[in-house]
């Protein structure tokens, strides 16, 4: 009771924090020292959500991750990582992207930690495979981490209008995958944003309302990422659509068979 | 120049003052160096793809931010042109500082973009891989599992892949991916469970106090709430010096934590990181370089920095900037070594 209570207050935490770090622009409008807004903010935003991607490790791996979710993971999480190299080999638009569909099933089939780490890792070890290590992935590592942790909010609902195993889950799931196609673009934005928009006086700094700067972010969002945001979001409802049955089918078969329990093991 | 903290601490630096100057011919001057190391760091065959795919990122970069700058901030003295102020959002005067300065941010985008780049070059992914903490160990096992089976895994995608364009799958639509992801996800998941079950066998099992971990836990948490507080408090104007004591607090705080973690967990070393006389060396400089430039910003504020509001004028000069402009250059005198 006690261990699951300081869980949930650490993702609590950790999403009040890391979301405030990226929404700061919005939140924190009046702020008076917009020199350090503008020149430090991807790097802080950044630093801010190592340390609280930091404080989910060490809760999740503590909690979840004995050897059999480390195989399990590192391996759902080389082939989510190899879907990034296949999105060359998919006919589809840019924004595309293969990869949010087994993130958001592992979380909707093992609940919030183990979606949490498969979204987080698969970007972490992506990044490391095409050298995509930047400012940016501590972003991303959190955002993919949110797409899985909140899958288990698909499963609960799935679960309450009695879905499970009909035609009605694969719906849940495809709304569920194509909202997240639209709010992964509009939170990956939010930490060079102000940074390029930025600087003293003009948008988000002190004399904006928090109206004006979502005016703002929206004119800027829709002139360079909607498109992209809106290509993900289909391709994402075209993969659940065609995959989500038969992956599920998958997991529940591999669920049976990593439910064996070692002799002599304290877990 | 083969040592992974030395390229930290070169990536460090280089961040530190790309984000400190917003004077356009340092930043120039550090490009100019990123692009010279990055080109020397290129496998031969590829440099040329090399430059021109980050030229064209940068002036994108460049172009966009002073497009959006110039757009929605109308600030300074310098008019270009009028838009009507009933159009929303844009509505105003076109400046040109407000496009220099848009500009200034493009460059410092395109400089970090570069750094990073340069440092994902530099380090294989092996390297990189070591780099995460020990009190990671479980994660760090996890994120090392996934790079191994990787080249595995792709190999048999494209066996499957193969077998089924043979019996004939055009491999044109989605719903054709299918049956090859599914054979794969199906034999890697068997894989995992041969797995699970030998590094059991061979005593790897992570047993770990759950109070102890609460301990830690809770500690990580109100450091971070420290570091972000000290942050907040900063944005606000209050005195530096609670944000520096905060920072400072919460930031020992978690490297503490970090560290007595990580002394939990034992760690075999097959190949030890050797530090050579030059790699002590290299370290010098670039710790020289960051305490420099942490000591010359809390002495005189703004001194690399420019604004181009509310009028352009010429940005200063002086030679700390300059020889700071070309530290991330340093590591080219190794590169022959390496």
């Amino acid at each position: 009771m006690k261990n699951t209570l300081t869980g949930i207050l650490t993702d609590i935490f950790v999403f009040l924090v890391g979301l405030s770090s990226l929404l700061a622009p919005f939140i924190l409008p009046q702020s008076r020292n917009s020199e350090i807004q503008s020149s430090a903010f991807p790097i802080v935003v950044s630093l801010i959500i190592i340390l609280c991607l930091a404080i989910v490790f060490i809760e999740t791996q503590s909690s979840v991750l004995d050897n059999k979710m480390i195989a399990f993971l590192g391996v759902l999480i080389s082939i989510n990582a190899g879907l990034r190299f296949l999105e060359n080999a998919i006919p589809g638009p840019a924004g595309f992207s293969p990869t949010f569909f087994l993130i958001i099933l592992v979380g909707y089939f093992f609940g919030s930690r183990i979606g949490f780490l498969m979204g987080a890792m698969t970007m972490f070890v992506s990044g490391l495979i095409t050298g995509g290590i930047g400012p940016w992935l501590p972003g991303q590592m959190i955002t993919a981490g949110w797409v899985g942790q909140t899958a288990s909010i698909a499963s609960f609902i799935s679960k309450k209008l009695h879905f499970k195993e009909k035609f009605g889950e694969v719906l849940v799931l495809t709304f569920f995958s194509a909202f997240w196609g639209m709010l992964y673009g509009l939170i990956m934005n939010l930490w060079f944003w102000p940074f390029l928009a930025g600087g003293a006086g003009s948008s988000w700094s002190q004399d904006a309302s928090l109206l004006e700067n979502l005016g703002k972010y929206g004119a800027y969002y829709l002139a360079t990422s909607v498109i992209w945001d809106i290509t993900r979001s289909i391709g994402n409802i075209l993969i659940m659509l065609t995959m989500a049955r038969p992956f599920l089918k998958v997991f529940q078969r591999f669920y049976l068979r990593f439910s064996f329990h070692f002799e002599g093991s304290e877990s | 120049m083969k040592n992974a903290y030395i390229w930290v601490l070169w990536l460090v630096n280089a961040i530190i003052f790309v984000l400190s100057t917003r004077n356009p011919i340092y930043l120039f001057l550090v490009l100019i160096s990123l692009f010279i190391l990055g080109n020397r760091k290129t496998k031969p065959q590829h440099r040329k793809a090399w430059f021109i795919l980050n030229l064209r990122f940068l002036i994108s970069m460049i172009l966009i931010s002073s497009l959006v700058n110039g757009l929605f901030t109308h600030l300074g003295q310098t008019k270009l042109f009028h838009f009507p102020s009933n159009w929303l959002l844009i509505g105003g005067d076109i400046t040109l500082e407000s496009l220099i300065y848009g500009a200034v941010n493009g460059l410092i985008i395109g400089s970090l973009y570069l750094s990073f780049n340069i440092f994902n070059l530099a380090l294989s992914v092996k390297q990189l891989s070591r780099l995460i903490p020990r009190a990671f160990h479980p994660i760090g096992m996890t994120a090392t599992l996934a790079l191994t089976f990787f080249p595995s895994i792709q190999q048999r995608a494209r066996e499957i892949k193969e077998a089924q364009m043979i019996r004939g799958n055009p491999m044109k639509k989605i719903s054709d991916w299918l049956p090859i992801l599914l054979p794969l996800i199906v034999t890697s998941l068997e894989d995992a469970i041969i797995l699970s079950e030998s590094m059991t066998s061979r005593g790897f099992h992570a047993v770990s106090n759950r109070n102890q971990e609460n301990f830690s836990i809770i500690s990580l948490v109100i450091g971070t709430f420290l570091i972000f507080s000290g942050w907040i408090l900063n944005l606000f104007d209050y005195p530096q010096v609670i944000s520096i004591f905060l920072y400072v607090v919460g930031g020992s705080l978690i490297i503490f934590i970090l560290l007595k973690k990580g002394c939990e967990f034992r760690v075999t070393h097959y190949h030890r990181v050797s530090w050579q006389k030059k790699d002590i060396i290299f370290c010098a400089i670039f710790l020289i370089a960051i305490i420099t430039q942490i000591i010359f910003a809390a002495l005189y504020e703004n001194n690399f920095s420019f604004t181009p509001y509310p009028q352009l004028s010429m940005p200063s000069l002086n030679i700390g900037g300059f020889l700071l402009s070309v530290v991330p250059l340093i590591p080219i005198l190794a590169s022959n070594h390496d």
